[in-house]
């Protein structure tokens, strides 16, 4: 069994239970407008899809709010250590979580894509192993990420990755960061870093837009919410 | 052959009076004005280029379009912080007071080579500057990371920025040569030189 297979089995799992028993708290859920309910909800479970577009390159096996199978697909790329990152998380995505995603109209696929800082490397290994083990909880360790950009490094990434998972999640941070240290994400995280680079992402965030089923656009920056809203919706 | 830099107070003071002089002439005032808005929108769509074109084949309406577009300028949309889109909006104004001086003196003595392709190559660089800044660090980074400077010990406090930074210092280093090479003359019938 792959990597990415696997992956993909143990999230599934991961994400009915995430869906009842609830993980999420602490300061992760702070900068979104959705509950942790409509997180969980929109993580228990997604239709697979077959993208024409290299960006697209087994996004069934993707972290992803919302069904894929919405008329609107974001195929985000993104680094936890980008500053431009987290200004878009900070200041779009919630409008685009509470006014595309809730609503059901729009699915977002997150892509881990480490080019900036070195932190990010390990810190997005650690996202990929999250993921393995609670698909909910891996957009509150993104958040947390962005939330405390500036108090990590490469030399305390990983302890304080530890230190987040176990106070304010369900997931077993000691597990995640012995495989994001034993580097057994790194298939997973080369996939993601592939499909960018065939997709031509030479920066971060980079995104992918999708209108039933059809590539539309490629969005680069921490764009304003009038743009996604245009392109999948207008 | 010796290059000039503006290092006394009077070297700014004819700068900023060649400037003022060349612009309160509608004609340049226009120029200034024109080259000012086309420089900021290559700032700002640049990093976005198959964004513009895509959109303007989207099965959207032509409202939706342009809202979109204007989104993407800094102030409007959230791609630059104020900082950035501040100083992007200075690098353009600047640059287009540049580009009426050069126009003016191509028209009125003649230009140099040196003095069109230092505008250019703020130009460039002002682009290059608004690049780094939409998406990260990542352009500045990946370059210095070829030229061997290691990213992991890096800290860019204006996120990428400091190509703009770099691009005012070129824009301005040309205004002055401009301004320089017209020292002695008369613009619109005043002397450049107080």
């Amino acid at each position: 069994m792959d990597d990415l297979t696997r992956r993909r089995l143990l999230g599934g799992t991961a994400g009915l239970v995430a869906g009842t028993a609830g993980c999420v708290g602490g300061d992760a859920n702070t900068d979104a407008d959705a509950t942790p309910t409509d997180r969980e909800l929109m993580t228990s479970g997604s239709s697979d899809v077959d993208f024409d577009h290299p960006s697209a390159t087994g996004i069934n096996d993707q972290p992803t709010l919302g069904d894929r199978s919405r008329q609107g697909v974001i195929v985000a790329f993104e680094d936890p250590s980008c500053p431009s990152c987290r200004r878009f998380n900070q200041n779009t995505f919630p409008q685009i979580e509470s006014e595309l995603l809730a609503p059901g109209d729009v699915a977002y696929v997150f892509r881990g894509y480490p080019v900036v800082y070195e932190w990010g490397g390990p810190a997005t290994r650690a996202l990929e192993a999250t993921f393995a083990r609670d698909p909910a909880a891996v957009w509150d360790l993104k958040a947390h990420y962005f939330d405390q950009q500036g108090q990590f490094s490469t030399d305390n990434v990983l302890d304080r990755t530890r230190s987040y998972l176990d106070d304010a999640t369900d997931v077993d941070g000691s597990a995640v960061v012995t495989e994001a240290s034993e580097d057994t994400t790194a298939e997973a995280v080369q996939a993601d870093y592939d499909a960018g680079r065939a997709a031509g992402a030479s920066g971060t965030p980079t995104f992918y837009l999708f209108r039933d089923g059809e590539y539309q656009t490629t969005v680069s920056g921490a764009q304003d919410f009038t743009v996604f809203e245009n392109v999948l919706l207008g | 052959m010796m290059v000039s830099l503006p290092t006394r107070r009077a070297d700014w003071r004819l700068m900023g009076r060649t400037a003022r002089l060349v612009v309160t002439i509608p004609a340049y005032a226009a120029v200034a004005l024109a080259a000012t808005v086309a420089g900021l929108t290559a700032f700002s769509l640049s990093l976005n280029v198959s964004l513009v074109v895509d959109t303007l084949s989207l099965p959207i309406s032509t409202g939706s379009k342009v809202e979109l577009l204007v989104s993407l300028y800094p102030f409007v949309g959230t791609a630059f912080t104020p900082l950035q889109g501040g100083l992007l909006v200075v690098v353009a104004a600047t640059l287009g007071v540049n580009v009426a001086m050069v126009a003016y003196h191509f028209r009125e003595h003649g230009l140099s080579l040196q003095q069109g392709g230092t505008s250019v190559l703020g130009a460039v660089l002002g682009a290059l500057g608004a690049g780094c800044a939409a998406c990260g660090s990542a352009i500045l980074l990946g370059l210095l990371s070829l030229v061997g400077v290691s990213t992991s010990l890096l800290w860019l406090p204006l996120d990428g920025l400091e190509f703009a930074v770099v691009a005012l210092l070129v824009v301005v280093l040309s205004t002055y040569w401009l301004a320089d090479g017209m020292r002695g003359g008369q613009i619109n019938g005043c002397p450049v030189d107080a």
